[in-house]
């Protein structure tokens, strides 16, 4: 256990190394929030509502939905390139899980991400963008639960779609075709109830939504009481099938290293 | 061929405090130290010389280099490779030089060798008629044929470094730079392409400088050498001449039993002798040089062994690399001692 | 000079084909991925206009042609100036950029020719697409006129797209790798899949005359929209982009002189 911690606490030293990139992110998402806010105010020039939600209940979605979407990716393209260039062979030599390890090292990345950068900057959209607090203590609370088991799907997940670098080579189109998908179907655009029924009815089944859709459905209130209980549910359900899945997945690439030789 | 007056190249090196103290103060004023990599060089090279450029890791030679091929304007002094002055006219200057830049391809990673030699020839504007010539002559000597249909990224580093050879000549440039060459290869392969260096010069003429570590790449193929440390010129001379001045040097490593940090030179020799600055790893290595004019190898064995116990002994004998091992020594003590004084 | 450096840029082209034919798998996975990723952006554009009728008094349309003109735009840039990007970590940094100064060709010419991205193909092809699907929505006739002047414009906004990662690529030559500056800049470019006059008068602006992204998408889409009140500005578009490269050229010019001066 110590050596993970130690893990990712190294993480956090060489993220904050890396000083440029971080005003760089921390600039490129005010931008973001700039371009999400006036075009979301143009949206509603003409109208106070849609579907229900009206500009302050939409902005305060899509924003959470925007600082969340960035904790549901994870280590995924360390565990690709460590696949890809053939170091995987002598990480599994080392006294040490490499699930586990990058586990840990991204976590250390998410704690430091989370208090350099997404927290000072919601404080800002708090402030300036009519952004609002969750509609009661117990919707705050289970909007905390959800963000977790959020960010631990999405990160299995992405630790699944890396191990697909064993069979194919284009990284980077993996990675973006990932991140499609999931900024289509998670709800990061927009609030899944705004979408037709076919399509929400799909996402029902797909872990996507569990990711971003749910939580920050639950600190909007537009899921409330039992349907906010059943989301939860199936959140669980995903984290432990993701969970199994990625085990199972992952002893079968080993297989092909040890046997074949990668 | 290569004209060098009074070459000089300074860096300038912002120096910051450590922290984020450091980080802000230098956004305000920043201090800057100079440092000289090249210190008023001079070199006359004939055409159709083919030189050793050797030094330390940082004594200034690859900023020469960079300099004669255009990559680094000097801050003064005057360069000339064959009247073009390489840093204002660097495309004409390309044009008439090949370089091979050690470990650094100058071939295209994932195009099979071949189709790199293809492109090599319109960048270069080689007529077909001699790019068909020469490429069979090197395909020969080089033993490329088996290479030219895999991409450079599978080649091993020596078949790689051969491929690398053929793109520097291709284009019968009149110069060409060659920086490392062999590093890390085996010796069937640096006996292969030591051949063609030679070759190349004789067929064509090509004047060659060649910057190395490897003391028998030098004896080998240069006439020549100019030795550079600390961004000067300490020796500019044929290879007979320094060994006919320091042939009568001698050095012999003493692998003691005891560590070596102990050692003191035995009173008997101290005069004749010198200990030379020897790496961290073996802390049980003491090496001594001598002129043999002064004193017998003999004697220096003999006076060891009635004080230290000896666990073994190589004799060094008069070749360049003594030679060069012994001039680096010096450099390398008077960085000993500078450091001290700071 | 140039039939020599066309000629150069024809066989580069080829060499870098050949190799993506070698990875088919590749190819097809990286076009796919891009064509998914700039679908994500038009069906966000669709799921909105099901529910309103017009942002700011632009229709679906008008924003989609908007859309199409900036991804066809920024394809010209990604397929064949891709390697922009990598001048700092993969050119300065390990000191391959030394190759391209001892060769007797422009080393911009060199370097751009160096990288043909396939993945851009993807975007080429998205773009192309939600143009056609626009185009007949939009209240003007087209004829020959405006084919070529649509044309001109999705050239002009590539090389403005261009011209700004030149200029911010080319600060890496001070600072070995300028690459978190350029991304961020090129992030602004998320500003023009919209129009323009949904913001505010500041960042308008900025987005006209400091960096011009405006011009690579809404102002030259507004040229053939009727009333949008931009026609004439739409026109500088091929100025603008015209000025821009030059300026950026300039700049890089400065910056191989520093670099050659320093070698760092």
């Amino acid at each position: 256990m110590r050596k993970y911690v130690e893990f990712a606490r190294v993480q956090m030293q060489v993220h904050a190394a890396y000083s440029a990139w971080f005003w760089a992110n921390t600039f490129s998402i005010l931008l973001r929030m700039l371009v999400i806010y006036f075009f979301w105010k143009a949206v509603y020039s003409s109208r106070t509502e849609i579907e229900g939600l009206p500009f302050e209940g939409m902005i305060t979605y899509i924003i959470i939905a925007m600082f969340l979407q960035m904790f549901v990716s994870g280590v995924g393209q360390e565990l690709a390139h460590t696949i890809k260039d053939g170091n995987v062979a002598i990480e599994l030599m080392r006294p040490y899980n490499l699930i586990t390890r990058l586990v840990a090292m991204d976590l250390g990345d998410k704690v430091i991400h989370f208090v350099r950068g997404a927290l000072p900057l919601s404080i800002l959209a708090f402030i300036f963008m009519d952004i609002t607090l969750p509609t009661s203590w117990q919707s705050g609370l289970l909007f905390f639960i959800s963000a977790f088991m959020g960010i631990w799907i999405g990160t299995f997940f992405d630790l699944l779609i890396a191990i697909l670098a064993f069979w194919t080579i284009n990284l980077w189109g993996l990675q973006v075709m990932k991140e499609a998908v999931i900024s289509f179907f998670s709800g990061a655009l927009v609030p899944l109830i705004l979408f037709p029924e076919w399509f929400q009815t799909i996402s029902l089944f797909l872990p996507f939504q569990a990711m971003v859709y749910v939580p920050v459905a639950i600190y909007t209130g537009i899921l409330s009481g039992t349907e906010a209980w059943l989301a939860l549910g199936s959140q669980v359900f995903w984290a432990v099938s993701l969970f199994v899945l990625l085990r199972v997945l992952w002893s079968i690439a080993i297989k092909k290293v040890t046997i074949f030789g990668g | 061929m290569i004209v060098v007056k009074n070459l000089e190249k300074h860096y300038k090196i912002a120096k910051r405090d450590p922290g984020l103290r450091g980080a802000i103060k230098s956004l305000f004023h920043r201090k800057f130290e100079t440092k000289k990599a090249v210190k008023k060089i001079n070199m006359h090279i004939n055409a159709g010389e083919m030189v050793g450029y050797i030094g330390a890791n940082g004594a200034g030679k690859s900023t020469t280099i960079k300099m004669l091929t255009g990559i680094l304007t000097p801050t003064s002094g005057e360069v000339k490779v064959n009247g073009i002055i390489p840093y204002e006219n660097r495309q004409q200057n390309a044009s008439h030089i090949g370089a091979v830049f050690g470990q650094r391809t100058q071939l295209f990673w994932d195009i099979p060798v071949r189709e790199s030699y293809e492109l090599l020839k319109h960048i270069y504007e080689i007529p077909q008629a001699q790019y068909e010539e020469t490429l069979k002559e090197f395909v020969d000597v080089l033993h490329l044929e088996p290479l030219l249909g895999i991409p450079v990224r599978q080649l091993s580093l020596g078949q790689k470094m051969r491929c690398e050879l053929a793109a520097a000549f291709l284009h019968r440039p009149k110069v060409v730079y060659l920086d490392e060459p062999t590093i890390g290869l085996d010796v069937a392969v640096k006996v292969r392409i030591r051949a063609f260096i030679k070759q190349m010069n004789a067929r064509y003429g090509t004047t060659v400088l060649l910057t190395t570590h490897d003391m028998q790449d030098i004896e080998e193929i240069c006439q020549r050498i100019i030795i550079i440390d600390d961004g000067s010129v300490i020796y500019d001379g044929s290879i007979q001449d320094i060994k006919s001045q320091f042939g009568d040097k001698r050095v012999i490593h003493f692998e003691l039993e005891d560590a070596a940090d102990s050692f003191v030179l035995p009173e008997e020799i101290r005069a004749l002798t010198e200990v030379l600055p020897t790496s961290d790893e073996d802390p049980h290595l003491v090496s001594l040089s001598f002129s043999n004019k002064h004193i017998s190898g003999a004697e220096v064995i003999h006076t060891m062994m009635n004080h230290y116990s000896v666990a073994d002994l190589t004799i060094a004998d008069a070749k360049i690399e003594t030679i060069v091992e012994e001039i680096y020594g010096r450099g390398m003590k008077k960085e000993v001692q500078h450091e001290e004084i700071r | 000079m140039l039939s020599r450096y066309i000629k150069l840029y024809y066989l580069f082209c080829k060499q870098n084909l050949k190799v993506m034919l070698e990875y088919r798998m590749d190819f097809l996975l990286g076009v796919l991925s891009v064509m998914l990723q700039q679908f994500a952006g038009i069906f966000f554009v669709k799921i909105v206009f099901d529910h309103i009728h017009a942002l700011n008094g632009w229709t679906f349309y008008e924003i989609l042609f908007i859309y199409g003109i900036a991804a066809t735009g920024r394809s010209i840039h990604h397929i064949f100036f891709d390697n922009l990007w990598t001048l700092g970590w993969q050119y300065i940094r390990p000191g391959k950029f030394d190759r391209l100064l001892i060769r007797p060709i422009n080393p911009l010419f060199h370097f751009i020719a160096d990288r043909l991205q396939q993945d851009g193909f993807g975007q080429l092809f998205i773009g192309i697409i939600v143009i056609g699907t626009a185009m007949p929505h939009l209240s003007i006739s087209w004829g020959v006129l405006e084919f070529f002047i649509l044309v001109v414009m999705i050239i002009a906004s590539g090389f403005i797209f261009v011209a700004i990662n030149l200029f911010f690529a080319t600060l890496s030559f001070w600072m070995v790798d300028s690459l978190p500056i350029v991304w961020t800049i090129f992030n602004l470019s998320d500003f023009a899949r919209y129009p323009l006059t949904i913001y505010h008068k500041g960042i308008r602006h900025f987005l006209t005359w400091i960096v011009p992204y405006g011009f690579t998408a809404f102002y030259p889409a507004a040229y053939f929209i009727e009333g949008s009140g931009f026609e004439r500005l739409a026109l500088l578009t091929p100025v603008v982009a015209i000025v821009s490269c030059i300026f950026a050229y300039w700049f890089w010019n400065r910056g191989l002189k520093a670099f050659t001066s320093t070698g760092s």
